[in-house]
């Protein structure tokens, strides 16, 4: 509705970080001009506002770590956060970012309603951009499949690509499905790509309703009432944010799992509102691409979520990852291109040192592919009641990687998992 | 087949109390105060987040869970003292100024609000967890209805019928049918046009709070939950008439069951069908099912 257009210059930590630097690193890159900007984009207000939190928090939380380490090079770093609300206007502080600003990369971007306007401007501006959680995706289909400076997230139908593959893996003898997804692209196209690759395992499966209430609805009962009706064996529901809690509390008061199975594909975005007093044992659970409570987890990811907890009384969705990998990969990609030369590096050194890089990140090693597309792991699983806290967690935990489950680069969608042979 | 009326009936019904109770709150305003009152909304929201803080401080308080709905109707009923502050610091000052700043303003609170809520209850979904469930279920022909929604609709049924006697048998009702039909000759008769409005504004924002306290166990509260409500608030006035309570009443019924049957028959028009019947009674009956004829 409404954007906080107020820009908020984050010094956090960069002057205390500056007088405590180490002397001992690279000193020549210290005295190259100061802390290293880097401009963030997130979202404050509305409905995906914890999701924006969320980043940001871990963004602050690499900051910090980085400062206390002698910061990028030797430089200290400083973030520089601005709003992402329309397209319109965040394109416009994109550009503030980077023309008055003068930041060294962009990191941010979460509704793909709005990257899809800042891909073309990144690339127009020169200056690396680092995508959460947006892509410059049109429904399905790739909109820049040759990007010089920005650089995407995963493609959005993933988690239903996974949860139509362990859907057939935990779920078999489904018939018949129920689909229920916001009122958006997002929505329509997980709905559409769940259905193609359950139907590759299960050629006779039915899909018998959709539902598509608007974003922001809080009242599911009708929509139960029309889920209930449809007798389907197995809900297959997109939601991500509160409307997630919501349609699980009102599923549960007219007990809509004892008789149906059900697919959360997005719901561990919200995961610790979902109480086990309502969330029951036995549905498939998708946490994206990042579990806060993997028992495989590097003790990065450990010591991640104890201090998350500890500082925000909550447990960490997956956009932490998402946005943690993104300011860590672009460290990295500093370092390898300065290694070749004395001098800090220019911007296009750094992206090229971005193409193909790996780094160590909170849900274990990431990368960016070559077409600028970041590759990571999702976490799905069963839920259970089986642990110390007051909502679901899953078990077993199925970890499935975006080289299988996310389309190859120049490829399109619905072709490429027609051609799978199962 | 029996079971899935029953289902439609009650998740429609369920519905149109919530917005009964918001819708209600629109009228009362227009009907004394002649404002369109877009800030119903933000109400409804603001009693949400209040319920949730209340139920959480309720249940540390060690109270029994069955009796949590005491301090949930309390907290929403408490919640609209804001009216008083929202009536004395803002909209005094538009009484007399075209129509166009009083819809700006009140558009102004909705805004603040939503901010003032982020800041004070932060921006993740809030909920009472799994109180929606204390009462259970009953079983009625076949089917599974949630007892707290038969609550909530009794809540709201009980509410209709006290505004409804409220209104006639009382003084107060009196006085707010006399000011909604001729400002000038009840101010006349001594009838303190201040305290008045201060009052009706109070209980429009109470019906507001109260029902966002009494929905927020079946739900979760956000910040921006208040919009969507607004719009089908519009719907439901259009429908019964601008500043008729038995038009809030049946204009609620009418979109909270007519949206539940579209859901389960043809989800693509949940929508497009009420905004139809909004258009056939704007076009065959301008007034509204209830309203007033032309002063």
């Amino acid at each position: 509705m409404r954007t906080t257009r107020r820009s908020l210059l984050r010094l956090m930590g960069a002057g205390a970080a500056a007088a405590t630097v180490r002397h001992d690193a690279a000193p020549v890159f210290a005295q190259a001009g100061g802390p290293v900007k880097i401009g963030v984009l997130t979202i404050r207000a509305g409905i995906a506002a914890p999701v924006g939190a969320a980043g940001l928090r871990s963004t602050e939380w690499w900051l910090e770590r980085v400062n206390k380490a002698g910061g990028i090079l030797g430089r200290p770093v400083q973030l520089i956060v601005e709003e992402e609300s329309n397209p319109k206007d965040t394109v416009e502080r994109y550009r503030k970012l980077i023309l008055q600003d003068k930041v060294e990369a962009v990191l941010g971007g979460i509704s793909t309603g709005v990257t899809l306007a800042l891909g073309p401007v990144a690339d127009d501006l020169g200056t690396p951009w680092l995508s959460w959680d947006g892509t410059t995706q049109k429904g399905v289909e790739e909109t820049m499949p040759n990007p010089k400076w920005a650089f995407k997230s995963v493609d959005n139908e993933v988690e239903a690509i996974v949860a139509g593959m362990l859907t057939a893996k935990y779920f078999k003898g489904v018939k018949t499905v129920a689909g229920i997804g916001n009122d958006y692209s997002y929505g329509h196209d997980c709905w559409e790509s769940y259905q193609a690759v359950l139907k590759k395992y299960t050629p006779d499966v039915k899909f018998v309703l959709e539902l598509f209430p608007k974003l922001g609805v809080t009242d599911f009962t009708s929509h139960i009432v029309a889920i209930q009706q449809s007798k389907a064996d197995l809900l297959m529901c997109s939601f991500w944010s509160g409307d997630a809690t919501i349609i699980m509390k009102q599923a549960a008061a007219v007990g809509l799992f004892k008789t149906m199975k059900g697919v959360f594909t997005t719901a561990g975005g919200v995961h610790d509102s979902l109480k086990k007093e309502f969330t029951p044992e036995g549905l498939l659970l998708g946490y994206n691409t990042m579990y806060f409570d993997d028992p495989k987890g590097s003790p990065l990811l450990k010591q991640f979520v104890r201090e998350y907890k500890a500082k925000y009384n909550e447990y960490p969705p997956y956009e932490c990852d998402h946005a943690y990998f993104c300011a860590e990969s672009y460290k990295a990609a500093v370092e390898k291109a300065a290694r070749s030369g004395r001098q800090w590096p220019e911007k296009a050194q750094v992206v090229k040192a971005l193409e193909g890089i790996e780094a160590e990140s909170l849900s274990g090693r990431r990368s960016w592919r070559e077409d600028h597309i970041q590759m990571c792991n999702f976490y799905q699983g069963v839920t259970t009641h089986k642990n110390p806290y007051d909502f679901v967690t899953i078990d077993p935990i199925e970890v499935v990687s975006t080289k299988v489950a996310m389309k190859p680069a120049g490829s399109k969608l619905f072709d490429w998992i027609n051609s799978w042979k199962i | 087949m029996t079971a899935h009326v029953v289902n439609l009936v009650v998740s429609g019904v369920f519905h149109a109390s919530i917005l009964f109770l918001v819708s209600a709150g629109l009228q009362v305003v227009f009907g004394v105060q002649k404002i369109f009152n877009l800030a119903c909304g933000s109400f409804y929201a603001l009693g949400a987040y209040v319920g949730v803080s209340a139920v959480a401080w309720y249940a540390e308080a060690g109270g029994p869970p069955a009796l949590f709905i005491l301090p949930l109707a309390i907290a929403g009923v408490a919640a609209g003292a804001l009216g008083v502050v929202v009536e004395r610091g803002l909209l005094r000052f538009v009484y007399d100024r075209d129509e166009t700043f009083q819809l700006l303003l009140t558009f102004a609170v909705v805004l603040m609000m939503e901010d003032a809520i982020r800041m004070t209850w932060g921006t993740s979904p809030r909920s009472t967890a799994g109180l929606y469930l204390t009462y259970g279920g009953v079983h009625v022909l076949g089917t599974t209805v949630p007892v707290y929604n038969l609550i909530v609709i009794g809540a709201s049924l009980a509410i209709a019928v006290l505004i409804g006697w409220l209104l006639t048998h009382t003084a107060f009702g009196c006085i707010i049918r006399a000011s909604a039909d001729n400002r000038e000759m009840a101010e006349a008769l001594g009838v303190d046009m201040r305290r008045l409005y201060a009052k009706v504004f109070t209980l429009g924002t109470a019906l507001g709070t109260l029902g966002g306290a009494l929905v927020i166990p079946a739900t979760a509260a956000m910040s921006e939950m208040g919009i969507e409500l607004i719009v089908e608030a519009f719907a439901v006035v259009v429908i019964g008439g601008l500043g008729s309570m038995r038009g809030a009443f049946v204009g609620a019924l009418i979109v909270g069951v007519l949206r539940s049957i579209a859901i389960s028959v043809y989800p693509e028009l949940e929508m497009l069908l009420i905004y139809l019947i909004v258009i056939a009674v704007l076009v065959l009956r301008p007034r509204g099912l209830f309203g007033g004829a032309p002063a």
